[in-house]
């Protein structure tokens, strides 16, 4: 039975965050504050060497920026909210997802594309900035942005993925505090957002290729700053819509089983 | 034809034989026990709904008894869908709940105690909004519901408050709203007015009140609060340790379980040598005055010992303590069932 109007329900985290302005402030804050530190660092180590990695200063220095704005997409408050799967199911509150005639999959993940529209309008606004200010370099071509626009797409959609089964796993383990940190910790390492991926050994670069993390966040911004050629975007982009296609099916799992472990959370 | 579109239902809630048994892992005292308890887990089965067999009719409001751990709970979410039953079948406005949630979440709405559903960081109209578009409720529809809880529960005077910033008895006033804000047929309420002031509960029934005699919704209660009961239940279904106990009116649940009745008596002579009378003890004196109450399983009800006792003594003064529902209520708890069953 199809919901029409639930799409809706995508507003819940940003408006949480719009209700709250020392959150929208203390956002733009960090967002200002790791530009100009992230700008400058790479511009330091840049001064006494010419390409690393296979990527020059400006390269390097955009690859950094864009990551730093892209962060935005997945570092909303859900927490404050009390709106993470975890603290649902510490509370018993997840029992009004089931109660709903929309389902708590599709409700997850309206609630999600909603998270990431936002947080979109925050790197596209930090964009605005960044680019006439120079910090970033814009795209060699029309093809590659719109190359770009589409791995980045398909990267938060994994990244969308990955996330869930995260918190999927609060059904099983009631916490996810410590997966959620290796998650991040993971996921900012090997998506390239410390450092681009290229600075890494090679062997690290092929392991980190078994891993969806890559498809992420690495993937998208090398396309940008040309590290990877369009000639190889085909590949690329293959690689990161299999991951939407495993992921959805594992995550699709996941739901199935999780809705039998609801039941014994609470009196 | 109902509000969803369903075939009207002789009863809008039937259970037929519901069971259902949890699968626990045993924890062994001690640092060797839980060592052991990684290794090899025990595991036990439980019961915590056994065979429970009982209808709700259209309209009506039933209470649904038992002290803690009884299975209402498990009761309330196998009815919700949330839980599927190990036997035994359930109904809820034609719907067989935990085999079509979504369907049957057209149906329902739910107030499970303190845990709210609405959405802490926002307004509480904000939620109301969502939960609109959630169950698909024409706008102008909407607001005229959410006029008619504004008058039933004043909620107009705090909607645009954060729901983390509301007191309990303003959160669960709202949470009562949003469960029926889709025009469900059917309200479970699992403890809704727990921790709640006077005032507010008072507000909450006459609401409830409201719901079922005006708007003819049928509405589950599970409630520990005997006023609550006293107030809003003419029929309750009394669990304990999973199993039925009783199915009936207050009246009879009182008849079964009430019979802890006082009668204290002034003779008019205080010299008077008071005795026992068949089935009615002496229980003690108190200065000129006499308590008696009843003894045995054959004792007569508080009006036939009042009888007797004015017909064997002259009296200038006498006063009836009769059992309230808690203290009929604690009697049942006590004399209902054997222990939950672990196998």
């Amino acid at each position: 039975m199809a919901v029409l109007h639930a799409w809706r329900a995508a507003r819940v985290t940003p408006l949480g965050e719009l209700h709250s302005p020392p959150r929208v402030t203390a956002a733009l804050l960090r967002l200002t504050v790791q530009v100009v530190l992230v700008a400058s660092l790479w511009r330091g180590l840049y001064a006494a060497t010419g390409t690393t990695g296979g990527l020059g200063r400006d390269q390097t220095v955009t690859y950094a920026v864009l990551a730093v704005l892209a962060s935005r997409l997945r570092e909303l408050d859900q927490y404050t909210g009390r709106d993470t799967v975890m603290q649902h199911m510490h509370y018993g509150t997840i029992v009004y997802w089931y109660l709903r005639p929309l389902p708590p999959q599709r409700y997850y993940a309206l609630r999600s594309l909603g998270e990431r529209l936002y947080g979109l309008a925050w790197a596209l606004a930090g964009y605005a900035v960044c680019l006439p200010a120079g910090v970033v370099e814009p795209p060699g071509s029309a093809a590659v942005a719109g190359v770009f626009a589409l791995s980045l797409l398909l990267g938060q959609w994994v990244l969308h993925y990955v996330m869930l089964v995260i918190d999927q796993l609060c059904f099983w383990t009631l916490r996810n505090g410590a997966a959620l940190l290796i998650l991040v910790f993971a996921q900012n390492l090997l998506s390239g957002v410390y450092a681009p991926l290229w600075f890494f050994p090679h062997w690290f670069v092929t392991m980190s290729g078994f891993l969806p993390f890559q498809a992420t966040l690495s993937v998208p911004l090398s396309l940008y700053v040309g590290r990877i050629p369009l000639s190889e975007a085909g590949v690329q982009l293959a690689v990161q819509a299999a991951w939407v296609v495993a992921l959805a099916l594992f995550t699709r799992l996941l739901w199935r089983r999780a809705a039998r472990r609801v039941i014994s959370q609470g009196g | 034809m109902t509000r969803s579109g369903a075939r009207p239902v002789a009863h809008h809630i039937e259970v037929r034989g519901l069971s259902r048994t949890f699968r626990t892992t045993v924890r062994r005292p001690g640092f060797g026990g839980a060592l052991r308890s990684l290794v090899n887990p025990e595991r036990v089965a439980k019961h915590a709904v056994s065979g429970i067999t009982f209808d709700v009719a259209p309209g009506e409001l039933l209470a649904l008894l038992g002290p803690n751990g009884a299975g209402k709970s498990t009761t309330i979410k196998m009815l919700t869908g949330i839980l599927t039953p190990t036997s035994g079948v359930a109904r809820v406005a034609g719907v067989v709940p935990y085999e079509d949630r979504q369907r049957n979440a057209r149906n329902i709405g739910a107030v499970f105690g303190q845990r709210t559903q609405l959405w802490w960081d926002l307004p509480v109209r904000e939620s109301f909004s969502i939960l609109r578009d959630i169950y698909e409720v024409p706008r102008a529809e909407h607001a005229t519901r959410l006029k008619e809880f504004d008058d039933l529960l004043e909620l107009s005077s705090f909607w645009d408050t954060r729901v983390r910033h509301l007191s309990l008895g303003q959160r669960v006033r709202c949470d009562l709203a949003a469960a029926l804000l889709h025009d469900p047929q059917v309200v479970f309420l699992d403890e809704p007015t727990i921790g709640m002031d006077v005032v507010v509960k008072e507000q909450v029934r006459e609401f409830l009140r409201h719901q079922v005699e005006e708007r003819g919704r049928t509405v589950l209660l599970t409630t520990h609060d005997m006023t609550e009961v006293e107030r809003l239940a003419e029929r309750v279904v009394l669990i304990n340790h999973g199993r039925l106990v009783l199915d009936g009116t207050l009246d009879e649940i009182r008849r079964t379980f009430g019979s802890t009745w006082q009668v204290r008596v002034t003779p008019a002579d205080p010299h008077t040598e008071v005795a026992p009378l068949p089935g009615i003890a002496l229980l003690r004196r108190e200065g000129p005055q006499a308590v008696f109450g009843p003894e045995g399983p054959g004792a007569p009800t508080v009006h036939q010992a009042l009888k007797q006792i004015v017909e064997r003594y002259e009296l200038t003064d006498l006063a009836i303590d009769e059992a309230d529902l808690e203290d009929v209520m604690r009697a049942a708890y006590v004399q209902a069932g054997p222990g939950a069953d672990e196998v």
